[in-house]
């Protein structure tokens, strides 16, 4: 676990502290370290600014208002955390690996989960995982913490992110291969949209779904369900798998816009820095929303 | 190649049907897991294209099939021809002592027979031409199918006793059919023309027998004065052979071994066997070495070794009186390795004595010297020592016939000096003495000249005046001294000439079995089996009466072997009894077949099913390959495993810088290379038990080629036929020595052992010279060698009695240790263990504490050689203790 966790830490170590865009701070305000680049409740130091009658006068800054003529408050700036909730299928068709594949899809995911996680910590945010008992943690020592709940965090059956409790506008990662129906994964992300909570979803595949490169008569056989399909010849039905693939994540990328988030797909033999990146964008506030 | 059942074959036909269904079959599809499986599960529809078996593959499972169907017709390699003739057929196998030698390769011949004959299915009939163990008579078995004779054929073992041809003639005549003879090659008897007369008027007949008859008989050994003759029987033939006896005491250990040359056209060899008095008592066993049939083993009983002598003195009154008495000095000469006996001639006459000495007694005529000249006649030894009383009164019982009176020589009287010995000529059993030079004879009795009076001289004087005469009597003979058994008349009795001379003489005579005193039949005790072991006797066995023991003929009821009580063994022998080889000529009319080219029948069937089988299971991997089940890695794997048992077999070869190890010089002599090694094999595992060392197996080595920097200890016999050494082998045994390497040079013919290895020491300077040998001092057990593990006295090897020579203690170089140590102890003869764990040779004069202290002198020997002087500082603790406590 030591030995992912620091591949996670170094995989994240080239990005800056990742700054949640938080819109609707003030019902999830949180002590944190992480300034808001204005005025509030911190400790650090943000401006010094004239008194005006009506602020207390236990705000005056005595030592600077004794170098002239003025009297100045000591303002800090204001600090709050922003609240994300990470999630990562961890079915047993996560941890299938194709012949050429470098990971499994469960470790890949598990992997930029906890790399963002450690971005995450870095700038002060509160992360906790999306479960049924999830804790929120900070600090660097948190990412510890979240390794070991992911660890212990019991296999997904059906696919889905669970319906847990999660505090009101937060954010929410889900990291899944997402190649269950459709319909059940628009009411888990309806659901949790309505939280409200802003979120991304990131799509991990292996390189062997991408592409069906097998060749000649062979029996697929579903992994952790009893479906099989016998298919004659694999290279000829290609390109109608391609087709449906394209569905699925079109269908996929039209629910999160439905509500307002963001998708992304990866896949297992690509450097998971991509992924971090797109994840990274997707969180960091828009310059609008600063 | 035939085919025992051809008509399999026929289903090869079938194979291309085989070939069209497995074309037909399409392969299993692959398995593959994939979680995306919900979107290829509407994908079926695409048209099918049938999938087809590699060609490759249908090959494979073609070649197995067929080869399952050959295999099944069971295809013989070396099958013989088929027998000749039709119905059943008669084996008529030569089961008697001669066929012993090469029984496993007969047993095998006639395997093959049986094979042909059950090819052919046709019953066999089965007869053997010896005697059986029961005592029954020879007689052919019924006609059996082959599968229920061969387990009689099986249990045949060959019989210690020859042949009967007259029986098989016999048992032959009346039957017809064909018929098999497995020939030993010997006729065994005059009856063997009636025998052949036999077998070819039974039937079509194949002979099948060895190119050269092999067996060899050995005969009784001849008793000679100064060696024991041995005497080897076998077929005459066109070139010279040589074969070697095994001289072996009552334990089965070898006390020598005798090479002998067989000469081309002459049926009978001949060779001494020199041996020291006590060894000879010591023989029990003679062996033709490789042999293994009754007729190659020889037991000496009793007979050989048991000479009791009787002494009977003129005057009986003086004859024991110490220093002059008549009897005194023969006694002293005799006892100590005969058994004397003293008395009245009548009282001696009446027991048994292989030797009588008479010393200055005359026997007048009457019934007393009728029974002596009986006794005589019957094998016995008359020694008799002249004196006064012969001189005045020659009887009859003399070698030559006498002058009256004695003569003088030297004295206060006379002109002449005391005559000296001249060297014994070469016919008499004395030849090969040496003569001491102050022997020195005084007076003597004459014999009258005479023709044959030369012949009669076994010593003489320097005059040429005979001193000792013999002739022989029926089967004895009777030796006269000259001189008298006392110092009167010379000096003879008081030098070590006259214990040597009495020893040959009693050498020469005819030893007596057992006290015979009891008439009970003689029960046998162990009996010799056909490969010429002693075991328990068949039940079939019965007693000998003792006065038909020499005329009894080896046979069911009488096996060779010891009979008799413990105290009174008697051997009845194979050789002396059975008719000696005479190489028969192949049967005329016969089918010849050589015993050397019957090999047994080969089925291949089971070695091609077992490649279809490897076939078959390399097709499965195949399969799942293609089926994706099985990884290339996994595949490797397998075929690593396979190749890894030979790649672990290379690993072991032995690295003489890995372990220490003995090593011995290789002489090229097969025989003491092999007792080298055997002696280090045995020393090294004495060692490994012993002490902290752990020594491996021991190694030839040459100096000069190969590389003596790993070895600590070199042992070197040398025998006296050694070939001097190379410049480079005299180099290196110089840098052996010059960096710590120790060299035990044996020339194994020492002290108790003087007389083996004649020559060898003589050899030595000639093969060391170029040595660095350091000056020399006998071994003593003050020496550090002496006291290295074991603190030792002596240091006796298969011999004993001889100095050991080391470096002079002295000797600064090397930290003292002596780069040589020089012996004739034969120790690697001592420390052999052969294959069985036994110790072959045997110690002499003998005893398991010679051989326990020669093992401590080698274990002494390895440590002085691993540690050098290490232990030398312990030779001075007494003295360093006596300092201390000062």
């Amino acid at each position: 676990m030591s030995q992912s966790l620091r591949r996670a830490e170094s995989l994240g170590a080239h990005l800056p502290p990742l700054l949640v865009a938080a819109e609707r701070v003030a019902a999830t305000v949180a002590g944190g370290v992480h300034g808001r680049r204005r005025v509030g409740q911190g400790d650090s130091f943000w401006q010094y600014r004239p008194f005006y009658p009506g602020d207390p006068a236990t705000r005056i800054d005595w030592r600077v208002s004794a170098r002239s003529d003025r009297t100045y408050l000591r303002e800090t700036e204001w600090e709050a955390a922003q609240t994300v909730c990470l999630w990562r299928d961890s079915g047993p068709a996560m941890r299938w690996r194709s012949a050429g594949a470098p990971d499994a899809k469960a470790d890949r995911a598990g992997l930029i989960l906890l790399a963002l996680a450690a971005l995450l910590l870095r700038s002060g945010e509160r992360v906790r995982l999306l479960a049924q008992q999830g804790r929120a943690v900070s600090g660097k020592a948190g990412l510890e913490r979240l390794a070991e709940s992911l660890d212990r965090l019991p296999d997904d059956a059906d696919g889905l992110p669970p319906q847990a409790e999660i505090p009101r506008h937060a954010s929410v990662v889900l990291i899944g291969d997402f190649l269950s129906p459709l319909a059940g994964i628009q009411a888990r992300i309806a659901a949790l949209a309505a939280t409200p909570a802003s979120g991304t979803l990131l799509q991990v595949l292996d390189p062997a779904e991408a592409v069906l490169p097998y060749e000649g008569r062979v029996r697929f056989e579903g992994v952790g369900r009893s479906d099989t399909a016998l298919i004659p010849r694999v290279e000829s039905v290609r390109g109608a798998y391609a087709e449906r693939l394209a569905a699925q994540q079109h269908g996929l990328a039209a629910i999160c816009t439905a509500v307002g988030w963001s998708f992304a797909v990866h896949r297992t033999d690509h450097p998971p820095e991509s992924a971090l990146l797109s994840l990274y964008t997707s969180l960091m506030p828009e310059p609008r929303r600063r | 190649m035939i085919f025992a059942a051809p008509w399999v074959l026929l289903a090869l036909a079938a194979l291309p049907l085989l070939w069209w269904l497995l074309r037909v079959t399409p392969p299993a599809p692959r398995r593959e897991s994939f979680p995306a499986v919900r979107l290829l599960l509407g994908l079926t529809s695409v048209a099918e294209t049938p999938a087809r078996t590699p060609w490759w593959l249908l090959l494979l499972r073609m070649l197995a099939a067929g080869l399952v169907i050959v295999g099944i017709a069971r295809p013989l390699l070396d099958a013989g021809p088929g027998l000749p003739g039709s119905g059943p057929v008669l084996l008529v196998i030569d089961d008697g002592w001669a066929s012993a030698a090469d029984w496993a390769r007969r047993m095998q011949a006639a395997d093959a027979v049986l094979d042909r004959a059950e090819r052919d299915s046709r019953p066999v009939a089965l007869l053997t031409t010896a005697l059986p163990e029961d005592g029954g008579p020879i007689r052919a078995t019924a006609t059996l199918p082959v599968s229920d004779l061969r387990p009689l054929v099986a249990a045949l073992r060959p019989k210690p006793w020859p042949v009967d041809r007259a029986a098989a003639a016999r048992a032959l005549a009346g039957a017809a059919g064909s018929a098999v003879y497995l020939a030993d090659g010997l006729s065994d008897g005059p009856a063997y023309a009636d025998f052949a007369r036999a077998l070819a008027a039974h039937g079509p007949l194949t002979d099948l027998r060895a190119p050269v008859a092999g067996a060899m008989l050995l005969l009784p050994p001849r008793a000679e004065a100064d060696a024991l003759v041995l005497r080897v029987a076998h077929p005459v033939r066109e070139f010279d052979e040589t074969a070697a006896v095994l001289a072996q005491s009552g334990d089965g250990r070898t006390l020598t071994r005798v090479a002998i040359t067989l000469p081309a056209g002459s049926a009978i060899a001949e060779v001494p066997l020199r041996l020291p008095m006590e060894l000879r008592n010591r023989l029990a066993t003679l062996r033709l070495e490789g042999q293994g049939s009754a007729g190659s083993v020889i037991l000496l009983d009793e007979q050989w070794r048991r000479r009791p002598v009787g002494i009977a003195a003129g005057d009986a009154a003086s004859a024991q009186t110490p220093l002059t008495g008549q009897a005194f000095y023969l006694k002293r000469a005799l006892e100590p390795y005969t058994e004397v006996r003293e008395g009245e001639l009548d009282a001696l006459l009446a027991r048994d004595v292989s030797v009588l000495v008479l010393a200055d007694r005359v026997v007048p005529d009457g019934p007393e010297r009728d029974k002596l000249a009986a006794w005589v006649e019957h094998g016995g030894l008359l020694v008799r020592f002249a004196g006064p009383e012969v001189a005045g009164h020659p009887d009859g019982l003399l070698p030559v016939k006498l002058l009256e009176g004695d003569r003088q020589l030297g004295g206060a009287m006379s002109w002449g000096q005391p005559a000296t010995l001249a060297p014994f000529p070469p016919g008499s059993p004395f030849a090969g003495l040496t003569v001491p030079a102050d022997v020195r004879v005084t007076q003597q009795v004459l014999a009258e000249p005479g023709t044959h009076l030369a012949g009669q001289t076994w010593a003489k004087l320097s005059d040429g005046t005979p001193l000792v005469t013999a002739s022989a009597r029926g089967a004895g003979r009777i030796v006269l001294f000259h001189v008298t058994a006392n110092a009167d008349w010379s000096d003879l009795p008081l030098s070590g000439l006259f214990v040597d001379m009495l020893r040959r003489l009693v050498a020469l005579s005819a030893g007596v079995a057992g006290e015979s005193a009891s008439a009970a039949a003689l029960s046998p005790a162990a009996t010799l089996d056909g490969f010429g072991a002693l075991v328990p006797p068949p039940s079939a066995a019965t007693p000998i009466a003792p006065g038909e023991f020499a005329a009894a003929l080896p046979g069911p009821r009488h096996p060779p072997g010891l009979y008799g009580p413990e105290n009174g063994r008697r051997a009845l022998n194979l050789g002396g009894h059975a008719p000696l080889p005479e190489a028969t000529l192949p049967l005329a009319g016969a089918v010849q077949e050589s015993l050397a080219d019957s090999v047994p029948e080969q089925p291949i069937g089971p070695w091609l099913i077992a490649l279809a089988l490897a076939l078959l299971a390399a097709d499965l991997l195949l399969s799942l390959r293609l089926r994706g089940l099985l990884r290339p890695a996994g595949a490797a794997l397998l075929a690593l495993a396979l190749l890894a048992a030979p790649a672990r077999a290379q690993e072991t070869e032995q690295n003489p810088a890995l372990l220490t190890r003995l090593a011995f010089v290789v002489t090229g002599d097969e025989q003491m290379d092999s007792v080298s090694r055997m002696g280090l094999a045995g020393l090294s595992e004495y060692v490994n038990r012993r002490t902290a060392a752990q020594l491996g197996d021991p190694a030839p080595v040459t100096p000069g080629t190969d590389d003596l920097s790993f070895y600590p200890l070199l042992y070197w016999p040398v025998s006296a036929d050694a070939q001097p050494l190379s410049g480079a082998a005299v180099a290196a045994l110089n840098q052996f020595m010059s960096h710590g390497g120790v060299i035990l040079i044996d020339t194994r013919g020492g002290g108790s052992g003087e007389g083996f290895a004649p020559g060898a020491a003589e050899a030595l300077p000639e093969l060391t010279r170029g040595l660095a040998i350091p000056p020399l001092a006998p071994l003593t057990p003050q020496h550090v060698l002496a006291r290295a593990f074991y603190l030792l006295q002596d240091f006796p090897g298969r011999y004993t009695g001889d100095t050991v020579w080391v470096g002079r203690d002295q000797d600064r170089a090397n930290d003292s240790v002596s780069p040589v140590i020089i012996g004739a102890h034969d120790w690697a003869a001592a420390w052999a263990v052969d294959a069985n764990g036994r110790n072959p040779f045997a110690t002499i004069p003998g005893g398991a504490r010679q051989r326990v202290m020669a093992y401590r002198f080698g274990v002494n020997l390895v440590m002085y050689a691993l540690t050098g002087n290490y232990k030398g500082d312990q030779v001075h603790v007494p003295s360093l203790l006596e300092r201390l406590g000062q």
